[in-house]
């Protein structure tokens, strides 16, 4: 391993420089690129609603993650259950008004 | 430990964009890869939860990222060893082509990227266990273990195993038994791996200092110790069949690899491999052996991908 390679000269040497820096823009644009698109995807899958949550969908314990489906159980039930109330209440505001 | 630099390159060649690809150990990355896909895969199979394909990419993308990153680090730190020795001399910082600097800002911002990237792109528990084989790897193995103990490969040798259980954590956000069982065969796989090539390279290892189990404690031990680790992977990888993560192709793959890694260890067994006086024979049958384990893992992770990706799993209590 002591073989004396020639030294590259400057202009040689901010050739190799460009190159990786072009390289270093792809890394960086395929980055971002991978970002978005994941994201939206993410987005699109996740129902917030349902008390789903996007960058902490994984659980380190089966306690966690019962007590998130409980929850998230909880909110559709009182969901549904306002919904029910309102189309309750909206039903007898029109045979209300039907009188 | 004193280590002759003399080794080391006195002037330096320009990189190329191969120098940085190798920085990145590629060849562990393909393996690493493979077995965070299966884990993937088998997951999808047993849980029967899907995935998105694009998530999924990602995902094995992250995996690939953090072992580069891993790898990056290892070279970073380990420079000084690797000039020394014939077999790493021409990796890209001994040879001069990439600063040490720059293979660990590049090992850095990888990691950085590749558990970001699997948070983004699946679950907090596949990029915390990303992040601890990264540091198992990058920090415990190669800056704690592999100049301290004989024992270096053994423990750390889970740093290779965690990628299944990555995988299948991407998938479910948990890690059952299954992804376990996945992660002790590659860890109980690793030690007659790497010792069957250290029986050839311990002269290697020996000048540079790393108390490989060869060099520590000879070559008959270290033939020994590859028959035990092979005996004890046998059960261990034929463990997806009692858990029915394996069916009827896993059982006869798994059969039948198994048998040949136990020829093949009792082989190095009953051979003088690593020994002073052995000739080109002796050492066929050690690289003979490494060559081997590198398939028997390639065909086990096969077969439960060809199980759970194309719809051939015929559990075995139907038969």
């Amino acid at each position: 391993m002591t073989e004396a390679t020639q030294a590259p000269d400057t202009q040689t040497l901010l050739k190799a420089q460009k190159r990786r820096n072009a390289w270093l823009a792809v890394a960086l644009i395929a980055f971002v690129v991978i970002v978005g698109v994941t994201t939206a995807i993410r987005i699109q899958e996740t129902d917030f609603s349902g008390g789903d949550r996007l960058y902490f969908s994984g659980y380190m314990d089966e306690a966690a993650s019962e007590k998130a489906d409980r929850v998230a159980q909880e909110r559709i039930a009182a969901r549904q259950a306002a919904e029910a109330a309102a189309a309750t209440e909206a039903a007898d505001t029109t045979d209300n008004s039907d009188e | 430990m004193s280590i002759d630099m003399t080794a080391q390159s006195t002037s330096p060649r320009l990189a190329t964009a191969r120098d940085y690809v190798e920085l990145l150990k590629p060849r562990i990355m393909m393996l690493v890869v493979f077995t965070a896909l299966a884990g993937l895969v088998a997951a999808v199979g047993m849980s029967g939860q899907g995935i998105n394909p694009v998530l999924a990419s990602v995902a094995i993308l992250s995996v690939a990222l953090g072992s580069g990153a891993a790898g990056a680090i290892n070279m970073w730190y380990d420079a000084d060893i690797d000039a020394v020795m014939t077999r790493t001399s021409t990796r890209p910082i001994p040879s001069g082509a990439v600063p040490k600097d720059e293979a660990l800002a590049m090992g850095l911002i990888m990691s950085a990227v590749s558990v970001l990237l699997m948070w983004i792109a699946s679950n907090v528990l596949a990029a915390g266990l990303l992040a601890l084989s990264i540091v198992y790897y990058g920090w415990f193995y190669t800056m704690v273990l592999k100049r301290r103990t004989a024992q270096n490969i053994v423990i750390g040798g889970a740093a290779g195993a965690f990628p299944p259980v990555i995988g299948w954590a991407v998938v479910t956000g948990t890690t059952p038994i299954d992804a376990w069982i996945l992660f002790a065969i590659i860890f109980f796989w690793t030690p007659p791996h790497f010792w069957a090539l250290s029986l050839v390279a311990h002269k290697e290892y020996a000048k540079a200092g790393v108390p490989m189990l060869p060099v520590t404690n000879g070559a008959k031990a270290t033939r020994t110790q590859i028959l035990i680790y092979t005996i004890l992977l046998a059960p261990i990888g034929l463990a997806p069949l009692a858990t029915g993560l394996g069916g009827l192709v896993y059982g006869v793959v798994g059969g039948l690899l198994t048998l040949a890694f136990l020829y093949h260890a009792v082989k190095v067994w009953r051979s003088q491999a690593g020994e002073a006086e052995a000739g080109d024979a002796e050492r066929k049958v050690a690289m003979g052996m490494f060559a081997y384990s590198i398939l028997y893992l390639f065909g086990l992770f096969a077969a439960l991908i060809i199980e759970h990706g194309f719809g051939l799993y015929f559990p075995l209590g139907a038969f």
